[in-house]
Protein backbone atom coordinates (compact mmCIF):
# COMPACT_ATOMS: atom_id res chain seq x y z
CA UNK A 1 0.00 0.00 0.00
CA UNK A 2 1.30 3.40 -0.93
CA UNK A 3 1.02 5.25 2.33
CA UNK A 4 3.22 8.13 1.23
CA UNK A 5 0.64 9.11 -1.35
CA UNK A 6 -2.54 8.41 0.54
CA UNK A 7 -1.69 10.00 3.89
CA UNK A 8 -2.32 13.61 2.70
CA UNK A 9 -5.60 12.50 1.17
CA UNK A 10 -6.56 10.87 4.47
CA UNK A 11 -5.71 14.02 6.43
CA UNK A 12 -7.59 16.34 4.10
CA UNK A 13 -10.66 14.13 4.05
CA UNK A 14 -10.58 13.81 7.85
CA UNK A 15 -10.41 17.61 8.08
CA UNK A 16 -13.47 17.93 5.84
CA UNK A 17 -15.28 15.40 8.02
CA UNK A 18 -14.29 17.28 11.17
CA UNK A 19 -15.53 20.58 9.75
CA UNK A 20 -18.87 19.03 8.79
CA UNK A 21 -19.23 17.43 12.22
CA UNK A 22 -18.42 20.68 14.03
CA UNK A 23 -20.83 22.72 11.91
CA UNK A 24 -23.54 20.16 12.59
CA UNK A 25 -22.77 20.36 16.31
CA UNK A 26 -23.09 24.14 16.28
CA UNK A 27 -26.34 23.86 14.36
CA UNK A 28 -27.94 21.35 16.69
CA UNK A 29 -26.85 23.31 19.75
CA UNK A 30 -28.00 26.70 18.67
CA UNK A 31 -30.91 26.51 16.25
CA UNK A 32 -34.45 26.41 17.57
CA UNK A 33 -36.35 25.12 14.57
CA UNK A 34 -36.83 21.37 15.01
CA UNK A 35 -36.38 20.63 11.31
CA UNK A 36 -33.13 22.59 11.11
CA UNK A 37 -31.90 20.74 14.20
CA UNK A 38 -32.49 17.44 12.42
CA UNK A 39 -30.73 18.73 9.33
CA UNK A 40 -27.75 19.54 11.55
CA UNK A 41 -27.83 16.03 13.01
CA UNK A 42 -27.78 14.58 9.50
CA UNK A 43 -24.82 16.83 8.74
CA UNK A 44 -22.92 15.32 11.67
CA UNK A 45 -23.64 11.89 10.20
CA UNK A 46 -22.24 13.09 6.87
CA UNK A 47 -19.01 14.14 8.55
CA UNK A 48 -18.72 10.73 10.18
CA UNK A 49 -19.33 9.04 6.83
CA UNK A 50 -16.57 11.03 5.14
CA UNK A 51 -14.14 10.12 7.93
CA UNK A 52 -15.05 6.43 7.78
CA UNK A 53 -14.58 6.26 4.02
CA UNK A 54 -11.26 8.09 4.30
CA UNK A 55 -9.96 5.56 6.83
CA UNK A 56 -11.28 2.75 4.67
CA UNK A 57 -9.38 4.12 1.68
CA UNK A 58 -6.23 4.51 3.75
CA UNK A 59 -6.24 1.00 5.13
CA UNK A 60 -7.57 -0.66 2.01
CA UNK A 61 -10.33 -2.25 4.03
CA UNK A 62 -14.06 -2.60 3.45
CA UNK A 63 -15.07 -1.89 7.06
CA UNK A 64 -15.64 1.82 6.62
CA UNK A 65 -17.75 1.37 3.51
CA UNK A 66 -19.96 -1.24 5.19
CA UNK A 67 -20.34 0.94 8.26
CA UNK A 68 -21.38 3.93 6.13
CA UNK A 69 -24.10 1.80 4.52
CA UNK A 70 -25.47 1.04 7.98
CA UNK A 71 -25.19 4.73 8.88
CA UNK A 72 -27.38 5.49 5.87
CA UNK A 73 -29.90 2.89 7.00
CA UNK A 74 -30.06 4.20 10.54
CA UNK A 75 -30.32 7.78 9.24
CA UNK A 76 -33.33 6.82 7.14
CA UNK A 77 -35.03 5.17 10.15
CA UNK A 78 -34.17 8.12 12.35
CA UNK A 79 -35.56 10.61 9.86
CA UNK A 80 -38.85 8.70 9.56
CA UNK A 81 -39.42 8.41 13.32
CA UNK A 82 -38.17 11.93 14.04
CA UNK A 83 -40.38 13.54 11.44
CA UNK A 84 -43.39 11.76 12.90
CA UNK A 85 -42.55 13.20 16.31
CA UNK A 86 -41.99 16.65 14.82
CA UNK A 87 -45.39 16.51 13.14
CA UNK A 88 -47.02 15.43 16.40
CA UNK A 89 -45.32 18.27 18.24
CA UNK A 90 -46.42 20.70 15.58
CA UNK A 91 -50.01 19.54 15.71
CA UNK A 92 -50.05 20.08 19.48
CA UNK A 93 -48.37 23.46 19.69
CA UNK A 94 -48.68 24.91 16.23
CA UNK A 95 -45.00 25.78 16.18
CA UNK A 96 -41.79 24.07 15.11
CA UNK A 97 -40.07 25.63 18.09
CA UNK A 98 -37.87 23.62 20.43
CA UNK A 99 -38.56 26.17 23.18
CA UNK A 100 -42.28 25.37 22.98
CA UNK A 101 -41.38 22.24 24.95
CA UNK A 102 -39.29 23.98 27.56
CA UNK A 103 -41.49 22.73 30.37
CA UNK A 104 -39.50 19.50 29.96
CA UNK A 105 -36.29 21.25 31.05
CA UNK A 106 -34.35 20.64 34.23
CA UNK A 107 -35.49 22.34 37.39
CA UNK A 108 -32.46 24.59 37.74
CA UNK A 109 -32.34 25.74 34.12
CA UNK A 110 -33.67 29.18 33.39
CA UNK A 111 -36.62 29.77 31.20
CA UNK A 112 -36.16 30.81 27.58
CA UNK A 113 -37.74 34.22 27.19
CA UNK A 114 -38.37 35.64 23.74
CA UNK A 115 -37.89 39.34 23.48
CA UNK A 116 -39.62 41.48 20.97
CA UNK A 117 -37.83 41.27 17.63
CA UNK A 118 -37.45 44.21 15.29
CA UNK A 119 -39.64 43.99 12.25
CA UNK A 120 -38.09 42.93 8.99
CA UNK A 121 -38.48 45.38 6.15
CA UNK A 122 -39.63 42.96 3.52
CA UNK A 123 -39.30 44.08 -0.04
CA UNK A 124 -42.53 43.22 -1.85
CA UNK A 125 -41.97 40.62 -4.52
CA UNK A 126 -42.24 41.82 -8.08
CA UNK A 127 -43.29 39.23 -10.58
CA UNK A 128 -43.26 39.75 -14.33
CA UNK A 129 -46.67 40.63 -15.63
CA UNK A 130 -48.31 39.84 -18.89
CA UNK A 131 -50.45 42.19 -20.90
CA UNK A 132 -54.09 41.75 -19.81
CA UNK A 133 -56.16 39.80 -22.28
CA UNK A 134 -59.43 37.92 -22.17
CA UNK A 135 -61.94 37.80 -19.31
CA UNK A 136 -60.94 38.65 -15.74
CA UNK A 137 -61.13 35.40 -13.72
CA UNK A 138 -63.20 35.35 -10.51
CA UNK A 139 -61.43 36.15 -7.27
CA UNK A 140 -59.76 33.21 -5.59
CA UNK A 141 -61.30 32.51 -2.18
CA UNK A 142 -58.21 30.55 -1.16
CA UNK A 143 -56.08 33.65 -1.48
CA UNK A 144 -55.18 33.97 2.25
CA UNK A 145 -53.83 30.41 2.23
CA UNK A 146 -51.10 31.25 -0.23
CA UNK A 147 -47.94 32.39 1.44
CA UNK A 148 -46.19 35.51 0.41
CA UNK A 149 -42.64 34.36 0.92
CA UNK A 150 -40.93 31.34 2.34
CA UNK B 1 8.22 8.30 7.65
CA UNK B 2 7.67 11.51 5.77
CA UNK B 3 10.57 13.97 6.02
CA UNK B 4 8.37 16.97 5.22
CA UNK B 5 6.14 16.20 8.14
CA UNK B 6 3.96 18.18 10.50
CA UNK B 7 5.56 21.26 11.98
CA UNK B 8 3.55 22.41 15.00
CA UNK B 9 5.34 25.73 15.33
CA UNK B 10 4.47 26.77 11.80
CA UNK B 11 0.86 25.65 11.64
CA UNK B 12 -0.10 26.16 15.29
CA UNK B 13 -0.75 29.92 15.08
CA UNK B 14 -2.48 29.42 11.77
CA UNK B 15 -4.77 26.83 13.32
CA UNK B 16 -5.47 29.07 16.32
CA UNK B 17 -6.29 31.93 13.99
CA UNK B 18 -8.59 29.69 12.00
CA UNK B 19 -10.41 28.62 15.17
CA UNK B 20 -10.84 32.22 16.34
CA UNK B 21 -12.05 33.31 12.91
CA UNK B 22 -14.52 30.41 12.92
CA UNK B 23 -15.91 31.46 16.31
CA UNK B 24 -16.32 35.08 15.24
CA UNK B 25 -17.76 34.19 11.87
CA UNK B 26 -20.35 31.76 13.23
CA UNK B 27 -21.28 34.17 16.02
CA UNK B 28 -21.84 36.96 13.52
CA UNK B 29 -23.67 34.79 11.01
CA UNK B 30 -26.01 32.83 13.28
CA UNK B 31 -29.49 34.31 13.62
CA UNK B 32 -29.54 36.72 16.53
CA UNK B 33 -32.63 38.79 15.83
CA UNK B 34 -30.81 41.87 14.59
CA UNK B 35 -30.03 41.03 10.97
CA UNK B 36 -27.62 43.74 10.00
CA UNK B 37 -25.93 43.60 6.64
CA UNK B 38 -22.53 44.61 7.97
CA UNK B 39 -22.53 41.71 10.42
CA UNK B 40 -23.34 39.35 7.59
CA UNK B 41 -20.56 40.62 5.36
CA UNK B 42 -18.07 40.62 8.20
CA UNK B 43 -19.08 37.11 9.21
CA UNK B 44 -18.87 35.82 5.67
CA UNK B 45 -15.43 37.32 5.10
CA UNK B 46 -14.19 35.96 8.44
CA UNK B 47 -15.53 32.55 7.50
CA UNK B 48 -13.71 32.69 4.18
CA UNK B 49 -10.53 33.66 6.03
CA UNK B 50 -10.96 30.66 8.33
CA UNK B 51 -11.47 28.43 5.30
CA UNK B 52 -8.32 29.80 3.70
CA UNK B 53 -6.39 29.08 6.89
CA UNK B 54 -7.71 25.53 6.94
CA UNK B 55 -6.74 25.09 3.30
CA UNK B 56 -3.27 26.42 4.11
CA UNK B 57 -2.86 23.88 6.92
CA UNK B 58 -4.03 21.08 4.63
CA UNK B 59 -1.68 18.70 2.87
CA UNK B 60 -0.77 18.84 -0.77
CA UNK B 61 -2.07 15.87 -2.66
CA UNK B 62 -0.15 14.20 -5.43
CA UNK B 63 -1.45 15.60 -8.66
CA UNK B 64 -2.79 19.04 -9.46
CA UNK B 65 -6.00 17.70 -10.97
CA UNK B 66 -6.86 15.55 -7.97
CA UNK B 67 -6.07 18.44 -5.67
CA UNK B 68 -8.28 20.85 -7.57
CA UNK B 69 -11.20 18.41 -7.69
CA UNK B 70 -10.92 17.62 -3.99
CA UNK B 71 -10.68 21.32 -3.13
CA UNK B 72 -13.74 22.23 -5.16
CA UNK B 73 -16.02 19.47 -3.86
CA UNK B 74 -14.95 19.94 -0.25
CA UNK B 75 -15.45 23.71 -0.50
CA UNK B 76 -18.95 23.12 -1.87
CA UNK B 77 -19.68 20.73 1.00
CA UNK B 78 -18.32 22.98 3.75
CA UNK B 79 -19.68 26.32 2.53
CA UNK B 80 -23.17 24.96 1.97
CA UNK B 81 -23.03 23.22 5.35
CA UNK B 82 -22.27 26.56 6.98
CA UNK B 83 -25.07 28.18 4.99
CA UNK B 84 -27.43 25.43 6.18
CA UNK B 85 -27.00 26.25 9.83
CA UNK B 86 -27.07 30.02 9.43
CA UNK B 87 -30.06 30.24 7.09
CA UNK B 88 -33.05 31.98 8.62
CA UNK B 89 -35.59 30.22 6.46
CA UNK B 90 -35.75 26.44 7.03
CA UNK B 91 -36.65 25.87 3.39
CA UNK B 92 -33.44 27.56 2.31
CA UNK B 93 -31.60 25.53 4.95
CA UNK B 94 -32.93 22.33 3.37
CA UNK B 95 -31.87 23.46 -0.10
CA UNK B 96 -28.39 24.36 1.15
CA UNK B 97 -28.22 20.97 2.82
CA UNK B 98 -28.97 19.32 -0.53
CA UNK B 99 -26.04 21.20 -2.06
CA UNK B 100 -23.87 20.14 0.85
CA UNK B 101 -24.89 16.54 0.18
CA UNK B 102 -23.77 16.93 -3.42
CA UNK B 103 -20.39 18.13 -2.17
CA UNK B 104 -20.13 15.24 0.28
CA UNK B 105 -20.95 12.81 -2.53
CA UNK B 106 -18.15 14.39 -4.55
CA UNK B 107 -15.72 13.92 -1.66
CA UNK B 108 -16.77 10.28 -1.41
CA UNK B 109 -16.21 9.84 -5.15
CA UNK B 110 -12.73 11.35 -4.87
CA UNK B 111 -12.05 8.92 -2.05
CA UNK B 112 -12.98 6.06 -4.38
CA UNK B 113 -16.32 5.17 -2.79
CA UNK B 114 -18.39 5.07 -5.95
CA UNK B 115 -21.37 3.21 -4.54
CA UNK B 116 -21.57 5.34 -1.41
CA UNK B 117 -21.35 8.58 -3.37
CA UNK B 118 -24.31 7.64 -5.51
CA UNK B 119 -26.17 6.13 -2.53
CA UNK B 120 -25.75 9.38 -0.60
CA UNK B 121 -27.37 11.32 -3.40
CA UNK B 122 -30.18 8.79 -3.85
CA UNK B 123 -30.99 8.11 -0.21
CA UNK B 124 -30.36 11.52 1.34
CA UNK B 125 -31.18 14.02 -1.37
CA UNK B 126 -33.78 11.83 -3.02
CA UNK B 127 -35.64 10.45 -0.04
CA UNK B 128 -34.78 11.97 3.32
CA UNK B 129 -34.51 15.58 2.18
CA UNK B 130 -37.75 15.40 0.21
CA UNK B 131 -39.44 14.07 3.34
CA UNK B 132 -38.05 17.03 5.30
CA UNK B 133 -39.38 19.40 2.66
CA UNK B 134 -42.82 17.77 2.84
CA UNK B 135 -42.92 18.29 6.60
CA UNK B 136 -41.80 21.89 6.12
CA UNK B 137 -44.58 22.48 3.63
CA UNK B 138 -47.07 20.97 6.07
CA UNK B 139 -45.87 22.70 9.18
CA UNK B 140 -44.17 25.94 8.33
CA UNK B 141 -46.23 29.04 9.00
CA UNK B 142 -46.29 31.83 6.47
CA UNK B 143 -43.39 34.20 6.66
CA UNK B 144 -40.37 33.97 8.90
CA UNK B 145 -41.21 32.67 12.37
CA UNK B 146 -39.76 34.39 15.41
CA UNK B 147 -37.93 31.25 16.52
CA UNK B 148 -36.09 31.16 13.19
CA UNK B 149 -34.68 34.61 13.79
CA UNK B 150 -33.08 33.94 17.18
CA UNK B 151 -30.85 31.15 18.40
CA UNK B 152 -29.85 29.63 21.71
CA UNK B 153 -26.50 30.88 22.98
CA UNK B 154 -24.85 31.50 19.60
CA UNK B 155 -21.50 32.54 21.03
CA UNK B 156 -21.08 29.55 23.33
CA UNK B 157 -22.21 27.12 20.64
CA UNK B 158 -19.83 28.60 18.07
CA UNK B 159 -17.05 28.42 20.65
CA UNK B 160 -17.80 24.77 21.40
CA UNK B 161 -17.90 23.82 17.73
CA UNK B 162 -14.72 25.70 16.85
CA UNK B 163 -12.80 24.32 19.81
CA UNK B 164 -13.85 20.81 18.83
CA UNK B 165 -12.75 21.55 15.28
CA UNK B 166 -9.39 22.87 16.47
CA UNK B 167 -8.72 19.82 18.64
CA UNK B 168 -9.70 17.47 15.83
CA UNK B 169 -7.50 19.32 13.33
CA UNK B 170 -4.59 19.20 15.74
CA UNK B 171 -4.91 15.46 16.17
CA UNK B 172 -5.38 14.97 12.42
CA UNK B 173 -2.24 16.98 11.73
CA UNK B 174 -0.28 14.85 14.18
CA UNK B 175 -1.12 11.70 12.29
CA UNK B 176 2.03 11.93 10.23
CA UNK B 177 4.31 12.85 13.12
CA UNK B 178 3.84 9.57 14.94
CA UNK B 179 5.50 6.32 14.00
CA UNK B 180 3.80 4.38 11.28
CA UNK B 181 3.25 1.40 13.52
CA UNK B 182 -0.45 1.33 12.85
CA UNK B 183 -0.10 1.03 9.11
CA UNK B 184 2.32 -1.84 8.78
CA UNK B 185 -0.31 -4.43 9.54
CA UNK B 186 -1.36 -6.35 6.48
CA UNK B 187 -5.02 -5.68 6.05
CA UNK B 188 -7.39 -8.16 4.61
CA UNK B 189 -7.86 -6.45 1.27
CA UNK B 190 -4.15 -6.26 0.56
CA UNK B 191 -3.18 -9.58 2.10
CA UNK B 192 -5.59 -11.58 0.00
CA UNK B 193 -4.94 -11.41 -3.72
CA UNK B 194 -7.60 -9.82 -5.82
CA UNK B 195 -8.25 -12.94 -7.84
CA UNK B 196 -9.27 -14.81 -4.73
CA UNK B 197 -12.72 -13.26 -4.85
CA UNK B 198 -14.91 -14.86 -7.48
CA UNK B 199 -16.12 -11.54 -8.84
CA UNK B 200 -12.62 -10.26 -9.49
CA UNK B 201 -11.64 -13.38 -11.39
CA UNK B 202 -13.64 -12.44 -14.45
CA UNK B 203 -12.83 -8.72 -14.23
CA UNK B 204 -12.54 -7.02 -17.58
CA UNK B 205 -11.04 -3.75 -16.36
CA UNK B 206 -8.11 -5.39 -14.62
CA UNK B 207 -5.42 -5.18 -17.35
CA UNK B 208 -6.33 -1.62 -18.35
CA UNK B 209 -5.91 0.01 -14.95
CA UNK B 210 -2.78 -1.79 -13.84
CA UNK B 211 0.10 0.13 -15.52
CA UNK B 212 -1.04 3.74 -14.99
CA UNK B 213 -1.99 3.62 -11.32
CA UNK B 214 0.39 5.61 -9.14
CA UNK B 215 -1.68 5.67 -5.96
CA UNK B 216 -2.67 2.12 -5.23
CA UNK B 217 -6.25 1.82 -4.17
CA UNK B 218 -6.89 -1.84 -3.45
CA UNK B 219 -10.62 -1.24 -3.33
CA UNK B 220 -10.95 0.29 -6.78
CA UNK B 221 -11.12 -2.86 -8.84
CA UNK B 222 -14.61 -4.32 -9.26
CA UNK B 223 -15.67 -1.99 -6.52
CA UNK B 224 -19.42 -2.47 -6.30
CA UNK B 225 -19.32 -6.23 -6.80
CA UNK B 226 -16.75 -6.72 -4.09
CA UNK B 227 -18.57 -4.34 -1.75
CA UNK B 228 -21.71 -6.38 -2.25
CA UNK B 229 -19.78 -9.56 -1.62
CA UNK B 230 -18.38 -8.17 1.60
CA UNK B 231 -21.76 -6.83 2.70
CA UNK B 232 -23.70 -9.99 2.06
CA UNK B 233 -20.93 -12.34 3.07
CA UNK B 234 -19.20 -11.18 6.19
CA UNK B 235 -21.90 -8.77 7.40
CA UNK B 236 -24.98 -10.79 6.50
CA UNK B 237 -26.40 -10.80 10.03
CA UNK B 238 -25.96 -7.04 10.27
CA UNK B 239 -27.81 -6.61 6.98
CA UNK B 240 -30.69 -8.65 8.36
CA UNK B 241 -30.67 -6.56 11.52
CA UNK B 242 -30.75 -3.37 9.44
CA UNK B 243 -33.74 -4.72 7.56
CA UNK B 244 -35.53 -5.46 10.81
CA UNK B 245 -34.67 -1.95 12.00
CA UNK B 246 -36.21 -0.41 8.89
CA UNK B 247 -39.37 -2.47 9.39
CA UNK B 248 -39.60 -1.50 13.07
CA UNK B 249 -39.12 2.17 12.23
CA UNK B 250 -41.84 2.00 9.60
CA UNK B 251 -44.31 0.31 11.95
CA UNK B 252 -43.37 2.64 14.78
CA UNK B 253 -43.89 5.73 12.66
CA UNK B 254 -47.32 4.55 11.53
CA UNK B 255 -48.29 3.58 15.10
CA UNK B 256 -47.24 6.94 16.54
CA UNK B 257 -49.13 8.81 13.84
CA UNK B 258 -52.38 6.87 14.24
CA UNK B 259 -52.41 6.68 18.04
CA UNK B 260 -51.26 10.28 18.35
CA UNK B 261 -54.12 11.45 16.15
CA UNK B 262 -56.63 9.50 18.23
CA UNK B 263 -55.25 10.79 21.53
CA UNK B 264 -55.20 14.33 20.19
CA UNK B 265 -58.82 14.12 19.07
CA UNK B 266 -59.92 12.63 22.40
CA UNK B 267 -58.02 15.31 24.27
CA UNK B 268 -59.58 18.04 22.18
CA UNK B 269 -63.08 16.75 22.89
CA UNK B 270 -62.72 16.15 26.63
CA UNK B 271 -60.68 19.17 27.71
CA UNK B 272 -61.31 22.81 27.14
CA UNK B 273 -58.19 24.71 28.25
CA UNK B 274 -54.56 23.95 27.50
CA UNK B 275 -53.82 23.26 31.19
CA UNK B 276 -56.68 20.79 31.43
CA UNK B 277 -55.52 19.18 28.20
CA UNK B 278 -52.04 18.69 29.59
CA UNK B 279 -53.37 17.03 32.72
CA UNK B 280 -55.64 14.86 30.64
CA UNK B 281 -52.70 13.71 28.57
CA UNK B 282 -50.87 12.77 31.70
Amino acid sequence: MNTMQSLPLLQNALTVGAILFSLGLVGILTRRNLIVMFLAAEMMLQGISVSLVAWSRYHGDWGGHVLVIFVLTVAACEAAVALVFVLQAFSRTGRLDAAAWQSLREANVGRTIDHELPAIDTVPLRFPTLAPAGVLPPADENEPLQREHV
Amino acid sequence: MNPVSFDPLASGPLLAGAVLATVASLWLLLPNGRDTTTARWLGASLGLAALAAFIATGRRLGGLGEEAVFLIVSLVAVISAAATIVSRSPVYAAIWFALSLAGVAGVLLVLGAQFLGVATIVVYAGAILVMFLFVLMLAQPAGLASYDRVSNEPFLSALAGAVLLGVLSLSIGRLSAGPASCCDLPTRATATPLTATPSAAEGIAAPATAPVATVVDPLAENHVARLGGELFGRHLVAVEAAGVLLLVALIGAIAVVSRGEAAHAAEATTATGPAAGRSAAR
